[in-house]
């Protein structure tokens, strides 16, 4: 009955809000509802209606994946200080950081099939026992795995929190802690296992080095963050829910050192493409400088690391980084620019040109940008409702009708002993 | 909802609260159901959601138990009957195309093997033509196999070879190359499938399971020859030119979303026949048989020519070589 | 891979091979002709010159035995070294092994065959220059390259037959000896199989055809052609539907 109490209470909160709440959601639902159609569009005539073919053959849908793993791993830059460390700035933001990993991933999955279109039910023939599950072969079947566990543990572990919460119950450390320290590792796994995806393949020497993985991670968790940040001075200014300073400062400070371990990484790319450019460096050469008139990727590319090392820099400067009006834009920065690079600038050279020397380019049709819109939605969709149910509960206001003791009771618990934003700095409102 | 918030201003004018109204829960999930319903009905309009004649129930049933089926290597011999048998009905109820397939296995004592004759081949892609003709590829998009390159006298590079001239070939101070799938002893394609859908036969051809494949790509992407082709949209084969003699891993007719490559004409090789290309070259640059016979021509040229594989550094075994007069 | 690697590696293939059942190698359809086709095999030269072709038919001659020229470490001898007496060439300094080769027919694709049909066994004058009298399909540019004039190969006694340096005569369907005295590595790689084309199948005995079949012997150069169509490298594909 409490379950069914939780459930019932969550749907109210998700359904329930200001006119700029349901406006924000019904964008999002208009933006879903024409991806659906681009989807059903592609599932009618094939891939051919998208820029993707024989040479580039895949394009924005597994950038995007492959950016949006990273965005789910690098819920453990505030899962490991939370709960395995303790720390107690992080404890209000770690639900969110969970929620923005549970959107992340099913933004992922939903890519992934797009990406392979038709009946989305033949992924059936992934299941081990009915179908067959290439494992440990296939690099792919790990990345299957690894995000489905994923998933389920980020769905897991918030939902016994909040569940207990709603139910005025402590949850219990034996019961999670276990399971958060699996995830821990687990995140840093889903996204190195997607980076093998594509540094195994020696058929494609711009993904082929043992620079990959670790540079997926330093991305991650450059744009992971930077996500996180904004998300939670967007959540501090409106609504009650309160987020230690520290802690965003925290985040920014986890942020510059990875953005910097970036660049780091970014260098050491370019001098083994670009110091003495073997064959191995023509995808590398497209990518940066355009061959000959083929320079689709340039303009992009170079504005991606503008952004990277302009927001980098920015950061660096302390008292930069604590003002929010510069960390805020900062983070932006950062975050386009890691998907410029982790996006198009990982993807698409690494088809260009094809294993036997051909060069044809890549553009996305209509078809595509929306999908990929219409799936973004989605996960911002995901995303609003998550939060939407978790900042009620976490806020004391939402609690079983079926406990005993009133509401307010349960709020005389002890909190943080830090002074609570609203006292600091009083909400704004527009 | 209530009380006026702005007094003094004309009703329903924008008082700076528009966006701040609360909406009433029922009407939010109202609306929401409407949508639903709408889209709803409007989903149902558009497809059909009944068959009408025997034919399209008889259709549906088949493409139903198509979509179901095993894996082509679970199945039994009499599973593999049915299925192609299916495929055969199938084919006839989609394109009116009368369709032999065969599920021949690998002859015991078989390996084969390839050479192609760099100083012969003189462009002519009389080798493409044939491919296509013979392996039902979709004219639609101009799936090709083979790829001839025309390079310039002494310059191996790929990257500065031209696969896409027109004119009278051969050219003066050019030679040419053809590529194709090369069927890696030790093919980088087969373990990145995530569903098992491509693998090695034991008489060394790599085919795939076109009903098994979900169209991922990832072997695309981790072929160094290029040799994989993926189908974008519904194969189109004109029914005068389509080759009735069909093999279940080879050249019956694949759907939309799935991964095709040259599987040495595995319908032809496999009842003694040469592949198509090597059949339709004019100059004889193609030689072809089986590598376990050691009279044969192939282990000849690999004994008495000096052969070259490409990216032989990828130690992927191609069992394809090259060779000069 | 070098000959010698290559025979380290055939004891294992053969390991394989017998392990997987056959032991006695590729012998199917050895005397068969290929599947799908009738053979009508002729004998001799007047058989040769009578047979009449039929579509979808095969007609092959019995070859005599393939030399496959093999010296000291497996090596093809230059010609030069051959004794110029016709009988002891071959036996001597080289090992004969015979192919199971069958040539298809070239004389009876000929259009003027039988020659006899004109050349009533007179004398013919065999001069480059008078060719153009009866046979003005005929261009020696071969002849002019080489210096070679019409008796070279064509026995001016016999104008069914060939005649080679050592003394011999060929037939018109062993064109191959008659190329082999200078295209001798051609030849070699003919008859082990990398120049030139099999009309059957992959296994079993070899169905060639000899070097006139290809190679106009009077005009031997490959022509140049227009190729088939050229692939399309695509670009985007945005169809809208």
């Amino acid at each position: 009955m409490h379950l069914r109490a939780f459930l019932m209470s969550a749907l109210r909160s998700v359904t329930s809000g200001d006119r700029r709440y349901h406006l924000w959601m019904g964008s999002l639902t208009a933006i879903m509802l024409v991806g659906g159609y681009a989807y059903l569009v592609q599932a009618n005539h094939g891939l051919i209606v998208t820029g993707m073919n024989d040479h580039v053959s895949w394009g924005l849908y597994i950038s995007n994946m492959a950016f949006l793993v990273g965005l789910a791993a690098a819920a453990v830059i505030l899962v490991l200080p939370a709960y395995v460390l303790h720390d107690v700035d992080f404890s209000r933001a770690v639900l969110i950081a969970e929620g923005v990993a549970v959107s992340a991933l099913v933004m992922c999955l939903c890519f992934v099939m797009a990406n392979s279109p038709g009946y989305p039910w033949k992924w059936w023939r992934l299941t081990p026992v009915i179908g067959l599950l290439n494992w440990p072969d296939s690099m792919l079947a790990w990345d299957v795995i690894m995000l489905n566990g994923y998933l389920v543990l980020n769905l897991a572990i918030p939902f016994y929190i909040l569940y207990s919460h709603f139910i005025g119950h402590e949850p219990s450390k034996k019961k999670y802690v276990p399971l958060i320290y699996i995830s821990v590792v687990w995140a840093v796994s889903i996204h190195l296992v997607t980076a093998f995806l594509f540094a195994g393949l020696p058929a494609r020497p711009f993904w082929n080095s043992a620079l990959l993985g670790p540079r997926f991670l330093a991305s991650a968790f450059t744009a992971g963050p930077a996500f996180m940040i904004l998300l939670l001075g967007f959540i501090r200014s409106h609504s009650k829910y309160s987020i230690p300073d520290m802690a965003i400062q925290k985040l920014a400070t986890a942020t510059t050192v990875a953005a910097q371990v970036n660049l780091v990484m970014l260098l050491s790319e370019l001098i083994f493409e670009f110091y003495s450019p073997t064959h191995h460096s023509v995808s590398a050469r497209y990518l940066f400088f355009g061959l000959g008139e083929h320079v689709a990727l340039v303009p992009w590319i170079r504005a991606g690391i503008l952004l990277n090392v302009g927001a980098t820099v920015i950061l660096m400067i302390h008292p930069l980084r604590r003002n929010p009006r510069v960390l805020m834009p900062a983070c932006a920065m950062l975050f386009f620019g890691i998907w410029v690079e982790k996006g198009v600038g990982l993807v698409i050279p690494g088809f260009v040109p094809s294993p036997l020397g051909e060069i044809v380019e890549y553009t996305p049709t209509w078809v595509e940008l929306w999908v990929t819109a219409g799936i973004w939605a989605l996960g911002l969709f995901v995303l609003t409702v998550l939060v939407r149910v978790a900042l009620p509960i976490e806020l004391g206001e939402v609690r079983s009708p079926y406990l005993e003791q009133p509401p307010e009771a349960r709020a005389a618990r002890p909190r943080a002993t830090r002074p609570r934003y609203e006292e600091a700095r009083p909400v704004r409102r527009r | 909802m209530s009380a006026d918030p702005a007094p003094g201003l004309p009703p329903g004018a924008d008082d700076g609260t528009l966006l701040q109204k609360p909406v009433d829960r029922r009407e939010a999930l109202g609306l929401l159901l409407a949508g639903v319903a709408a889209g709803a009905a409007a989903a149902g309009a558009c497809t059909p959601l009944t068959a009408a004649t025997p034919d399209e129930r008889e259709l549906k049933l088949l493409e139903w138990e198509e979509f179901t089926q095993k894996h082509y290597r679970r199945m039994t011999e009499e599973e593999r009957a049915e299925t192609v048998a299916r495929l055969e009905r199938l084919a006839k109820l989609r394109y009116n195309e009368d369709a032999t397939i065969a599920t021949t296995d690998a002859q015991p004592g078989v390996l084969f093997g390839y050479a192609f004759n760099i100083s012969k081949c003189k462009g002519y892609r009389r080798c493409v033509e044939a491919c296509i003709n013979e392996n039902n590829l979709d004219r639609h998009q101009d799936t090709q196999y083979i790829r001839i390159f025309e390079m310039e006298n002494g310059v191996v590079n790929l990257e500065e070879a031209d696969a896409t001239y027109q004119h009278e070939v051969p050219m003066e101070g050019h030679f040419y190359l053809g590529a194709q799938c090369f069927q890696c002893a030790n093919p980088p394609c087969v373990p990145v499938c995530p569903v098992g859908a491509t693998w090695q036969e034991p008489d060394g051809i790599v085919v795939i399971d076109y009903n098994w494949c979900v169209g991922c790509r990832a072997c695309m992407a981790a072929c160094p020859y290029w040799a994989r082709r993926f189908n974008w949209s519904a194969p189109e084969v004109p029914p005068e030119e389509v080759n009735p003699n069909q093999h279940y891993l080879g050249n019956r007719h694949r759907k939309k979303g799935c991964v095709e490559k040259c599987t040495f004409c595995i319908h032809r090789t496999r009842q003694g026949r040469l592949p198509a290309c090597a059949e339709a070259c004019p100059t004889g640059a193609r030689v072809f048989g089986n590598l376990l016979d050691p009279d044969s021509e192939i282990r000849w040229v690999l004994a008495n020519k000096t052969v070259f594989r490409l990216k032989e550094e990828l130690a992927t075994e191609p069992r394809f070589w090259y060779f000069a007069d | 891979m070098s000959p010698a690697r290559w025979g380290l590696a055939v004891p294992g293939i053969a390991a394989v091979c017998l392990a997987s059942g056959c032991q006695e190698g590729r012998q199917v359809g050895w005397d068969q002709p290929p599947p799908g086709t009738a053979e009508v095999q002729v004998d001799s030269a007047t058989a040769a010159r009578n047979a009449t072709l039929e579509p979808g038919v095969l007609t092959t001659v019995q070859t005599l035995p393939v030399v496959r020229w093999k010296g000291p470490g497996g090596r093809p001898f230059e010609v030069g070294r051959r004794s110029a007496a016709p009988e002891a060439g071959y036996t001597r300094l080289f090992g004969t092994i015979t192919l199971p080769i069958a040539l298809r027919s070239r004389a009876a694709s000929l259009n003027q065959y039988p020659c006899t049909s004109c050349h009533q066994g007179q004398k013919i004058v065999m001069e480059n220059k008078r060719i153009g009298d009866a046979h003005q399909n005929i261009k020696p540019v071969h002849p002019d390259q080489t210096g070679a004039i019409c008796s070279t190969c064509h026995s001016p006694d016999d104008v069914e037959v060939l005649t080679l340096k050592s003394g011999e005569h060929a037939r018109l369907d062993e064109s191959y000896r008659l190329c082999a005295q200078c295209h001798f590595s051609q030849a070699d790689a003919w008859a082990g199989g990398a120049h030139g084309k099999r009309l059957d199948g992959w296994e079993g005995r070899r169905v060639v055809m000899a070097c006139a079949d290809c190679h106009d012997p009077h005009k031997p150069a490959v022509p140049t052609l227009i190729p088939f169509r050229a692939p399309q490298l695509e670009r985007t594909r945005g169809h809208a539907p």
